[in-house]
């Protein structure tokens, strides 16, 4: 039974095998369909794959295009606007159209229609160049017209070319702001070098916090006076005593920034902000101010039998009005610039307090700003003769652009500001303090003082309905180490006091006496020809004053908001 | 059945997603060309605001002032410029406070 099944087995096997060859024919049927499909696929595939390599093979005009994108997106650069949205400086696109000889079909025919659309052009040149069969530039900077008529000649032979140019539409008048760029639009000073980065990222334009308006007054102010009092150069800055925001930073000589020159002149410095000078008698402020704060003194308080000159370490401090009295209060020293009383407040203040306050104020060290230009004040050996000079601004530097910093804190109330040339959405508005409300209050009606009274050294700057107020510093000019007869003359204003909203500082580089000019005293009591002495109170007072002529009224109307 | 409601499902997304695909298209196209247009009309405000920006700037201004008008315009002390606030079809004359208290 058992073998019978084993044979029944092998039996079913044969079967099977015979099943199997069945089956395979009908594979070999199916494998030629597959075929089939398989060769239409392929064809298919081949015709795509020639048509790859044809269109590999041809010259790619939109890779081309892609190439010159990238180049134009390297020389892209935001535009930068002023408060108003004014542009002071703009990229802006221009077509230069070439012509390749090479591809020239009719040339008399083409530079028949060339004539056409520039009927002022040399065409002699333009034969002479077409013979040499070199590429060369036709016509650069084309209006957008020309290049449409130029275009629609269809000639292959012309090739148009876009750039990109910086343009500096206010050319002077913002030059040591803005700064300039190279020819691989990398900037290289001012803003156009600290804000490189930004510019070549960002596809808006950047608001700057100074007013054209403004900035075109003073600097106009300020050329008017440099060569009226001859000086080597000048500084003018006009801050917002409440935020640090600057309406205008003039310095002069300047440079227009369409010229693209290579500026190696060290006159053309910022000297707003590079500038780093003995300002005088304008750092008397700052002492009494520290002295008030820390209740040393009062404004009231006597100081009596004060010296004309004390010695210190071999030197002689003398006072520069040898009619000032002997008695005076504290504020009558600040009030008549007494030198020796400045002394006496320093030495009461002590030396430890007298640099804390320096270096709040943001006077001893270089200040962060927003342009990369900016000065490093000299370091100072500390010592007791150093504090007695310093404490009348003697031996003491600093730039003007610190200087208009320390005298919105000292007038704003009080609080840390952080001068700024780019408008930000959200201003920081008073934090840090650094001097009580009442020491600024009477800081302010001292510096009021100066203006309005007849022993004040800038009544030359009264301006009517302006409330202005300051301090005037003329210090001698330190060439190669030693003290010259040079002078760096300033005049640190703010206005309107009882409500200070500005502070505007002006400074001159080696003013000269004029004997021509003629001054009106703001008093009414007539008229004065010629400059008697070089110092601040008939120079720099009489540019602030005439400044403030001029932009009080814009200031007082313009950002007016009416509610 | 069963393969014939899968095969209509199928089929009908199949349509659907060509209508939607084939709207979108024409509301990419209208983005496209409206941003197109808008990139050009920005261009030429640009240009337009430059070319305003040269002619009102201070430097024209005053060219002018002296050109046309000479010694017509004087400057007004600023005491003397007030703000009028019309309110209720009154007029009310305020001070000029912007630098003052």
């Amino acid at each position: 039974m058992i073998e019978d099944n084993k044979s029944k087995i092998i039996l079913e096997d044969y079967n099977n095998d015979f099943i199997y060859k069945k089956n395979k024919s009908n594979l070999n049927i199916n494998f030629n369909r597959i075929s089939f499909i398989f060769f239409i696929f392929f064809f298919i595939s081949l015709i795509y794959i020639i048509h790859l390599i044809h269109l590999g093979s041809r010259k790619n005009s939109n890779l081309e295009q892609n190439i010159s994108n990238t180049f134009r997106k390297e020389l892209e650069r935001a535009d930068i606007v002023d408060r108003n949205g004014r542009y002071l400086a703009k990229s802006v696109s221009s077509i230069d159209i070439g012509i390749n000889p090479v591809e020239i079909i009719d040339q008399k025919k083409l530079l028949v229609n060339l004539k056409l659309i520039f009927p002022n052009k040399n065409f002699n040149e333009v034969e002479k160049l077409i013979k040499k069969n070199k590429f060369f530039w036709f016509e650069k900077k084309i209006s957008e017209e020309n290049y449409e008529r130029i275009m629609k000649l269809g000639d292959k032979s012309i090739k148009p070319e876009e750039k990109i140019t910086r343009l500096y539409p206010q050319k002077n008048l913002f030059s040591h702001i803005i700064g300039q760029i190279d020819d691989d639009n990398v900037g290289i000073s001012g803003l156009e070098k600290s804000l490189d980065k930004k510019l070549k990222e960002i596809n808006k334009p950047v608001k700057l916090t100074v007013d054209e308006d403004i900035q075109y007054l003073i600097r106009n102010e300020l050329i008017k006076f440099n060569n009226i009092f001859s000086a080597n150069g000048s500084a003018a800055i006009l801050m917002n005593v409440n935020n640090g925001e600057i309406l205008s930073l003039v310095s002069l000589p300047d440079f227009d920034l369409n010229l693209r020159q290579k500026i190696e002149d060290v006159n053309f410095i910022n000297r707003a902000t590079k500038g780093v000078y003995e300002l005088g008698s304008v750092f008397k402020t700052f002492t009494l101010a520290a002295a008030l704060n820390e209740k040393i003194v009062e404004p009231e308080t006597e100081f009596l039998d004060l010296e004309k000159s004390i010695r210190c370490g071999g030197n002689t401090i003398s006072e520069y009005d040898l009619k000032i009295p002997s008695n005076l209060t504290a504020a009558e020293i600040l009030v008549r610039s007494g030198n020796i009383g400045s002394v006496r407040i320093g030495q009461m203040l002590g030396l430890e307090k007298f640099v804390e306050y320096m270096n709040k104020f943001d006077l001893l060290d270089q200040m962060n700003f927003d342009i990369d230009e900016m000065g490093v004040p000299l370091s100072l050996r500390w010592g007791k003769c150093k504090l007695a000079t310093a404490s009348f601004g003697h031996g003491i530097t600093t730039t003007p652009i610190q200087l208009a910093k320390a005298y919105s804190i000292v007038s704003n109330g009080g609080y840390e500001i952080h001068p700024t040339l780019i408008k930000k959405d959200e201003i920081e508005i008073k934090k840090k303090r650094i001097l009580d409300q009442e020491v600024s209050l009477k800081i302010n009606n001292i510096l009021r003082k100066i203006v309005t009274t007849k022993e004040g050294t800038a009544s030359l700057a009264n301006v009517d309905g302006y409330e202005v107020g300051g301090k005037t510093g003329t210090a001698q000019k330190i060439i190669n180490g030693k003290y010259s007869n040079k002078k760096i003359n300033t005049f640190a204003s703010i206005f309107p006091i009882s409500n200070p909203k500005y502070t505007l500082v002006v400074m001159l580089d080696e003013p000269k006496t004029n004997k021509d000019y003629i001054y009106t005293y703001r008093d009414g009591s007539g008229k004065y020809k010629g400059t008697p002495f070089n110092t601040a109170g008939w120079t720099s007072v009489e540019i602030v004053g005439q400044i403030i002529d001029k932009i009080g009224p814009i200031l007082a109307t313009k950002y007016i908001e009416v509610k | 059945m069963r393969n014939f409601w899968l095969f209509f499902i199928i089929f009908s997304l199949i349509i659907s997603i060509t209508l939607i695909k084939n709207s979108t298209k024409k509301i990419e196209d209208e983005i496209f060309s409206i941003e197109e247009s808008l990139r050009v009309l920005n261009l030429n405000y640009n240009d337009v605001l430059l070319e305003h920006n040269y002619l009102n700037s201070s430097e024209r201004l005053l060219e002018f002032q002296s050109l046309y008008f000479d010694n017509e315009l004087s400057q007004k002390n600023i005491n003397e410029i007030k703000i009028l606030i019309k309110k209720d079809n009154e007029i009310f004359i305020k001070d000029l406070e912007a630098l003052q208290k």
